[in-house]
């Protein structure tokens, strides 16, 4: 185990920021993604295990301060001289003499800007830059918030890709806050969701899937025909743009998507939706969702 | 890629990421290399026409030399440094060093090293113009070996105070404005904004007394000259500075001091 949270609770002022009452556990090699909406403690989780706020509670770990890397949301350097600078200097090395940090500078693209001082780094190039010297420190378990918010969507998916590239079989953990479902597609193996500052679940991608959306889920447009249509099925709660119907088995699945076709309806199938499941996962607990 | 855990506390790299802050930083170069040339230059000129004779200017000129040489400090490592501290605390440039593994004692004993040696560059070029365009009185080996001793440990006990005051403040705005008063406060009771020492109502002379730079700018032509002198005034008010020095730094340490499991 690398991690474990239990009875953890973080406050600003009178208000509770986090409250985690079952116990939490990061095993090596987990790769977690963290979401929930604004405000839901996700940031403030990730700060009380660095240490960078005070809370009440256990956090354990048999991991060293440096053994944990991590990608703030914001993350600012000095402006006085040039990012090789900074880079060197941070990790203790030079870039000509450290056939790894080269391979990194090179992999993520980022050669042509090491001249240039931070603030003249574009958002995406200020991501990479930090993300280059969080990898180099081939730590246990690495946190990274938000690390694409801000990047325009090209940008964010060769972002991703490269993150996805990286860490194809390797053992290192993540922790990983995003807003962008399609991210934590590609890259977790679990979910934590928090809505409020309470944890709604925690566990394996697939499990929780399953726990909250059945085998797997239709998507539809919301629209008065589409209501109509599909009114013989069993419901998720969705965004109320769409209309989510639930797979329980492999016939039903075949009955929606025949229906769909003779009407010429398009429709989107998954069996790992995120948002679906993370909509399903706060209606259940009770917490305000956007679902109809 | 070295443990950042496992660096050491001084490194030739940390020292140069650290000096090239110092010299990143534009008030250093305004306030503690400019300013104190500059008013050096101007008040040894106004000095001229008011004295009679050769000895005498060449005294007044080394006491109004000695006295404005303590600017350099009070600019580069009190103001500039307290600025610089608080603009990167703004911004969260040392919680992110010390994520990376960078213990805040390190960049802290880094960042000393480098205002230290920049201060001695900026003590060169002010000697170096002084010399050149002022009649000065050379020093006795004493006297220049005691004046390095008391601008080193004002230079410490001033870094020290500046972390303390930029750490908790930690903006740009306030701590420019806590910083400059400070600044301006010392230069005015340390007698070298036209009032001296004598001059000053006797309650305005009860907080000067506490001031090193007070005995700095007024005695230290005494100290230049090898000729004996009184050091109890002037070291009580260093250890006086000091004392607040330590405990305001104390404080911000245990203040910021990261909480881990």
């Amino acid at each position: 185990m690398l991690l474990s949270i239990e009875n953890l609770t973080v406050r600003y002022g009178a208000d509770t920021a986090l409250s985690i009452d079952s116990p939490i556990q990061i095993e090596e090699g987990d790769r977690v993604g963290v979401i929930g909406s604004n405000g839901a403690g996700k940031t403030t989780l990730l700060k009380a295990i660095l240490g960078l706020v005070p809370y009440q509670g256990v956090i354990r770990t048999g991991l060293r301060p440096e053994e944990m890397a991590v990608h703030m949301q914001f993350n600012e350097y000095t402006d006085a001289m040039p990012v090789r600078h900074i880079m060197e200097a941070v990790l203790g090395t030079r870039i000509a003499r450290d056939r790894k940090l080269q391979e990194l500078v090179a992999f993520f693209e980022f050669g042509d800007c090491l001249r240039k001082k931070y603030s003249k780094l574009s958002g995406g190039q200020k991501q990479r830059f930090t993300i280059i010297m969080v990898m180099m420190q081939e730590a246990a378990l690495t946190f990274y918030d938000e690390v694409t918010s801000g990047l325009d969507f090209e940008t964010r998916q060769r972002l991703v890709e490269k993150l996805v590239e990286w860490y194809r079989g390797k053992r290192e953990s993540f922790l990983m806050v995003s807003h962008y479902y399609e991210e934590l597609d590609q890259l977790a193996q679990k979910l934590l969701i928090l809505d409020r500052g309470l944890v709604l679940d925690y566990g394996p991608k697939e499990e929780l899937f399953r726990k909250y959306c059945g085998r797997a889920v239709i998507v539809v447009n919301h629209c008065e025909e589409n209501e109509k249509l599909l009114s013989g099925f069993r419901r998720l709660a969705a965004p109320a743009h769409l209309i989510a119907l639930s797979c329980e088995s492999a016939e039903t699945e075949r009955k929606i998507t025949d229906l769909l076709q003779e009407n010429d309806v398009n429709y989107k199938r998954s069996n790992n939706d995120i948002e679906i499941l993370y909509t399903n996962a706060k209606a259940a607990k009770g917490g305000n969702s956007d679902a109809e | 890629m070295q443990n950042n855990h496992k660096r050491k506390t001084v490194s030739f790299q940390m020292l140069g990421f650290e000096f090239r802050k110092v010299i990143g930083n534009p008030y250093v170069h305004i306030f503690g290399v400019g300013m104190p040339v500059l008013m050096m230059i101007i008040i040894t000129r106004a000095v001229m026409g008011q004295v009679a004779g050769p000895a005498m200017l060449e005294e007044a000129n080394t006491s109004v030399f000695l006295g404005i040489g303590s600017l350099i400090p009070m600019a580069t490592i009190f103001m500039g440094y307290g600025v610089s501290n608080a603009q990167e605390m703004e911004k969260g440039i040392p919680q992110r060093m010390e994520l990376f593994g960078i213990r805040a004692g390190v960049s802290i004993c880094n960042r000393i090293l480098s205002e230290i040696i920049f201060m001695i560059l900026a003590f060169l070029v002010y000697f170096g113009v002084g010399y050149a365009a002022v009649d000065l009185k050379a020093p006795t080996l004493s006297g220049g070996l005691l004046y390095l001793v008391c601008i080193f440990s004002f230079s410490v006990i001033l870094f020290c105070l500046s972390h303390a005051i930029s750490s908790l403040l930690r903006k740009f705005s306030l701590t420019y404005c806590v910083t400059m008063l400070l600044y301006f406060g010392m230069m005015v009771l340390g007698g070298m904004m036209g009032i001296s020492y004598d001059n000053m109502p006797p309650a305005v002379q009860t907080v000067a007394k506490l001031l090193p730079v007070t005995y700095i700018n007024r005695d230290f032509y005494i100290v230049w000259k090898g000729e004996s002198y009184n050091f109890m005034p002037m070291l009580q008010s260093y250890l006086l500075m000091a004392a607040i020095a330590g405990i305001a730094i104390v404080f911000t340490i245990k203040r910021t001091e990261r909480k881990l499991h």
